[in-house]
């Protein structure tokens, strides 16, 4: 009964943040709250480990760095995936006793990783139901009522609503994560590690994508070079 | 009317994009300078035309909206110019804070903060809220003020805040750091269990790179994924 509970409390405190940060990250605010290297972390917090959050979080931000809503082009829902992977595979960690490590991190992402478009997707309906929102609003305000314009305000439930929803499930399934990470066995563990491992690779290759601009893979890739050199000098001092 | 700036897109929809939001957020201003209701909503009315702008750069808009709206309750101006502020410097604000803060300031505070996340740990969450937002909201509160002070003068004012060459440097930054994030992936490979790996894994960022605009994230994702999987099974 009592880990009943503590899980529905789980559910609800994944089920809070993440519906703010989907509400933050269009809606209101915008104070960056809701990208991925702060909602991972501060949700793990709150799910009871913050440096498991951090170590989801990182990866994401890279890969979805490049990430921007311009006009009517609508990205990947970055949060969207965080927010569920988060409040996934934190109690997932904690229920198999290893917290949150490479190959978790990578089943869990292998799982939830069509969340992002799902989230776009949600974001059209969402703005489908805006329109019909501001129809109404002009209606009312044609009709002398100034005051229907705080309608707008109605545009952030199905946002909050949704993702709320997603991150409950997500807090409510974990266990079963927790297990199948715990009947992995040893060669499939270290296969896992390497694929997070990959997926740190790829972020980096997107965090370069992302920077827009025709002179971005010329100074990153001095970077680059600037770095392995830097290792390599270290390694031959060492030794 | 700036607390209910922060609320611009709540309503955000592909015909108005902004308006109702920008509506909303104009009702404390409209309810001072319009007492009669009718009047008031006649006003509310012309604010709900289309209206798109980068959502911090609206602040300057709001404010200087505000300021000709309340020239126009005076009759020193036409309704026509409220509208015309509004679609006058919508677009222009939009691109220079697209630049600026989506693409230029966002990815190099991330960056940032990603860099320094294995040295502080949970602090670097703060350097990243930090970094972005001492510059993004004393520019938005700024803007939204200045727009208001100034209405159209506004413009002038931006031209002093060195957005426009702040943006490559930024990018010049954020891409260096992105090199930097890229080459530790490999190292962090080099120095663990399997450093025989580590030019795989240099392998897969070259083509990761190059192949990105093609497959878009999620497909990267997922061949990263089969890639790694086979790489820390040691099938390759």
């Amino acid at each position: 009964m009592h880990a009943l509970l503590h899980t529905l409390w789980l559910a609800g405190i994944a089920a809070l943040t993440g519906g703010v940060a989907a509400v933050e990250r269009k809606g209101a605010f915008q104070l960056m709250l809701s990208r991925p290297i702060v909602l991972a972390p501060v949700m793990g917090l709150l799910l009871g480990d913050a440096q498991g959050g951090l170590l989801l979080g990182v990866p994401l931000e890279l890969l979805f760095l490049g990430g921007v809503n311009l006009g009517g082009n609508l990205p990947d829902n970055e949060t969207l995936l965080t927010a569920a992977l988060t409040a996934m595979v934190i109690p997932a960690g904690l229920a198999a006793g290893t917290g949150v490590d490479g190959p978790l991190a990578a089943l869990g992402l292998a799982l939830l990783f069509p969340l992002a478009l799902f989230g776009r997707r949600l974001e059209r309906a969402s703005e489908l139901r805006n329109s019909q929102l501001v129809e109404e609003a002009m209606r009312r305000v044609r009709e002398g009522d100034p005051s229907a314009t705080a309608l707008s305000l109605r545009g952030l439930l199905l946002p909050f609503g949704a993702t709320a929803g997603i991150c409950a499930a997500a807090v409510l399934i974990a266990p079963l994560l927790g297990w199948a990470r715990l009947q992995c066995p040893a060669p499939v563990v270290v296969a896992l590690g390497g694929a997070w491992h990959a997926v740190a690779a790829v972020a980096g290759a997107c965090a370069i994508r992302a920077i827009r601009d025709p002179r971005g893979p010329l100074f990153a890739g001095i970077a680059v070079v600037a770095m392995l050199a830097f290792a390599a000098l270290t390694m031959r001092s060492a030794s | 009317m700036f607390w209910r700036s922060l609320f611009l897109q709540a309503s955000w929809n592909p015909r108005g994009m902004q308006n109702l939001g920008f509506a909303y957020a104009m009702g404390p201003a409209l309810d001072e300078l319009y007492p009669d209701r009718a009047v008031r909503a006649k006003a509310a009315e012309r604010h709900l035309e289309f209206f798109n702008c980068q959502p911090y750069m609206a602040a300057a808009i709001l404010g200087g909206a505000a300021r000709v709206e309340e020239r126009v309750a005076a009759g020193e101006a036409e309704a026509a110019d409220v509208s015309q502020f509004k679609s006058t410097l919508g677009p222009p604000f939009a691109a220079l804070g697209d630049g600026f803060f989506w693409l230029a300031l966002r990815p190099a505070a991330a960056l940032v903060a990603a860099e320094t996340a294995p040295y502080v740990g949970l602090w670097s969450v703060l350097v990243f809220l930090g970094l972005y937002n001492v510059v993004h909201v004393s520019a938005r509160v700024w803007m939204f003020l200045s727009g208001y002070k100034r209405a159209e003068g506004i413009v002038e004012s931006l031209s002093h805040m060195h957005y426009a060459s702040g943006t490559p440097l930024l990018k010049a930054c954020g891409a260096a750091l992105a090199g930097a994030m890229a080459a530790r992936a490999v190292l962090s490979a080099a120095f663990g269990p399997h450093p025989e790996t580590a030019p795989a894994f240099g392998a897969l960022i070259v083509a990761a790179f190059f192949f990105l605009p093609k497959l878009g994230v999620t497909r990267s994702v997922y061949i990263g994924l089969l890639c790694g999987l086979a790489l820390g099974a040691r099938f390759l």
